[in-house]
């Protein structure tokens, strides 16, 4: 697939300190890709930048091969969809779609057909009278996505667009954004630092951190195999334990193969899905069961072992009846992954 | 007594003391001015005050002069204290900081000092003139005792409190708005025409009003540095009314410059009422 954008060493600094430092990103045609970390880490520098918000200290930014660094935002063929919907208050549905199309001399008759199709795509017919403070933020943030959609841009870019969202609505939402990709075709960059949002709709995941980028991949390879200690402490839940590597990775008892050959210390960390419980004389490291919380159909048990901390795991619901806090338990990991320290 | 009807009774007679102050200081001095005005020299009631408002030449060059002023003078503050407040919204850097820090200052100058600052300043002797003489650039024209004094004057009054209102207008406009409208492609000009004076119109028609007002009622200005004829109607009334010791047409002049700023009010009051009608509707 073609490359539809490209970001090649981009930088930028602020009086304050953050920024991106030499960020380079190839984004394919189609894609779905997602900026994700936490609030300063750069992701909404980068989309800015892309968007003609910003201009980089340096760095280039291709769209389709061609460089739009120094071209203002009006000028790119970029669409941004903002976190706070930005729709025109004094103007209706139906001109807040027009506005940008009657801009590029679109004939009326075009207008009216182009806006009830997108209307029907982001499922808000028969809406074009209302003004947005008549709409919910749904309903508002919808339409936001709609007057960027007709535009027909070569790169979406959204920037946190469902953070104001209560979580059904974000949900529902993200489910249609991932729909309308799907129908459209369109490449987009979305920027959020839900890491749920980012692992569900997602082609690829980008997880910066201080301006920089800790790891691109795909949702699942990033929750698998998270490749630094950032991505493994930033997505999903995880537990932390200090180990030992030489020839094999040790912790308490227990000893897993050391594939990265790693040496000296190393901070493990586990799934809590990858969490083993067993009684007192099974195999692991021995502990405390201190607390069972029941979580509709699983469980999430926390388990003291001693110099190691507390470690949590989560259970089949059938598998902690017979459990009670207090008893002593053995623990042992079906999958670890290892970071050296320092 | 029902809990309502207590909130009722309380409500009365919270606005019962502003009621009153209104009533004793504007509605019943416009009453007793009015019935002032239609009385004739013999000692019966009729228009012809009003008739020797609108027949006397010198009169109607008096309220043209003032309708001339008070206009350009509103076209003017607006469109400085637009551009001001605009440039202080959109911009940054040094000019911005100083005229943030300056543009306030003639509100805490009393009238009657800025008034003979601008007579020192803008008179035939004054200092522009003796440095543009002692430059060899020539002269400045007539400004003191002349429309073109009232008219900066009235700049310098209202200059101020309109680029205040007028900020504070564009600031609450998110720069997210106008990001969004560049995204899709507006230049400057649209973004102007058709997002920031649409949202400012309300601000702008407040302002037109205050200054409107402020400009016609005006006197210590007018008084000081306008000229002798024609004049404009707030000095031609204390004329009338302490000079020529006619008390009736001074009183007609006073309902008629009501009269005008009511007008203004008028239409300020129905766009707002309308504004909040179409506002209920599309809630409703």
């Amino acid at each position: 697939m073609s490359i539809q954008l490209s970001i090649r060493q981009l930088k930028k600094r602020y009086k304050t300190g953050d920024g991106v430092s030499d960020i380079s990103l190839d984004i394919r045609k189609g894609e779905l890709i997602t900026l994700l970390g936490p609030s300063g880490c750069g992701k909404t520098t980068v989309l800015r930048s892309i968007g003609g918000f910003l201009d980089p200290d340096a760095g280039d930014i291709l769209i389709e091969g061609k460089s739009v660094l120094g071209s203002p935002p009006e000028k790119r063929p970029t669409s941004m969809v903002f976190q706070s919907y930005n729709l025109w208050p004094h103007m209706t549905v139906y001109d807040n779609l027009a506005f940008g199309l009657k801009i590029r001399k679109m004939s009326k008759p075009a207008i009216k057909q182009a806006i009830s199709e997108v209307l029907e795509l982001v499922r808000l017919p028969g809406m074009e009278k209302k003004y947005p403070g008549q709409l919910s933020g749904g309903q508002q943030q919808r339409v936001a996505v709609a007057r960027s959609l007709l535009l027909k841009p070569a790169v979406l870019l959204l920037d946190e667009p469902f953070s104001a969202l209560d979580a059904k609505l974000r949900h529902e939402m993200r489910e249609e954004l991932r729909e309308i990709q799907a129908d459209s075709g369109l490449t987009m960059v979305f920027v959020t630092h839900d890491q749920e949002e980012a692992l569900s709709i997602s082609d690829r995941i980008v997880v910066m951190n201080k301006g920089n980028i800790e790891q691109i991949a795909s949702p699942q390879d990033i929750y698998d195999h998270p490749e630094t200690l950032f991505v493994a402490q930033f997505i999903g839940k995880m537990n932390f334990v200090k180990g030992v590597a030489d020839d094999r990775i040790r912790i308490g008892g227990l000893s897993f193969p050391n594939a990265q050959a790693h040496s000296g210390p190393v901070s493990i960390a586990i799934r809590p899905e990858d969490v083993i419980l067993n009684d007192a004389e099974g195999q692991g490291i021995p502990g405390i069961l201190k607390q069972i919380m029941v979580l509709g159909h699983y469980a999430e048990v926390s388990v003291e072992l001693g110099d190691h901390g507390t470690i949590r795991g989560f259970q089949p619901r059938e598998a902690v009846k017979s459990l009670q806090p207090g008893q002593k338990v053995t623990v042992h990991f079906a999958k670890v992954l290892t970071y050296s320290e320092g | 007594m029902s809990k309502k009807m207590k909130m009722g009774v309380l409500g009365l007679l919270l606005v019962t003391p502003s009621f009153l102050v209104l009533l004793v200081i504007v509605v019943l001095p416009i009453v007793l001015s009015f019935k002032e005005s239609l009385k004739n020299k013999s000692g019966g009631y009729d228009l012809s005050n009003y008739e020797y408002l609108f027949t006397d030449k010198l009169m109607r060059s008096n309220i043209i002069f003032t309708l001339e002023v008070t206009v350009i003078s509103c076209v003017l503050v607006l469109i400085i204290s637009y551009a001001l407040a605009a440039f202080m919204r959109f911009s940054q850097g040094m000019a911005v900081r100083w005229i943030k820090r300056l543009y306030m200052i003639p509100l805490f100058i009393p009238s009657v000092i800025a008034t003979y600052g601008l007579i020192q300043l803008l008179g035939n002797h004054g200092w522009a003139n003796r440095l543009l003489l002692a430059a060899h650039m020539g002269q400045l024209p007539r400004i003191i005792f002349d429309i073109k004094g009232i008219i900066i004057a009235s700049l310098w009054f209202n200059i101020p409190f309109t680029t205040m209102l007028l900020g504070s207008a564009l600031t609450a406009i998110p720069n997210s708005i106008v990001e969004s409208a560049k995204d899709v492609g507006a230049g400057r000009l649209q973004i102007f025409f058709r997002f920031i004076l649409p949202m400012t119109y309300k601000t702008l028609l407040v302002a037109v009003t205050f200054v409107f007002m402020g400009v016609i009622g005006s006197f210590t200005a007018p008084f000081l540095l306008g000229p002798n004829a024609p004049q404009m109607l707030g000095v031609s009334m204390e004329q009338v009314f302490s000079v020529f010791h006619e008390k009736e047409q001074a009183a007609a002049l006073a309902f008629f410059t009501f009269l005008l700023c009511s007008g203004l009010g008028y239409f300020y009051i129905r766009s707002m009422i309308a504004e909040e009608s179409v506002k209920n509707a599309l809630l409703g």
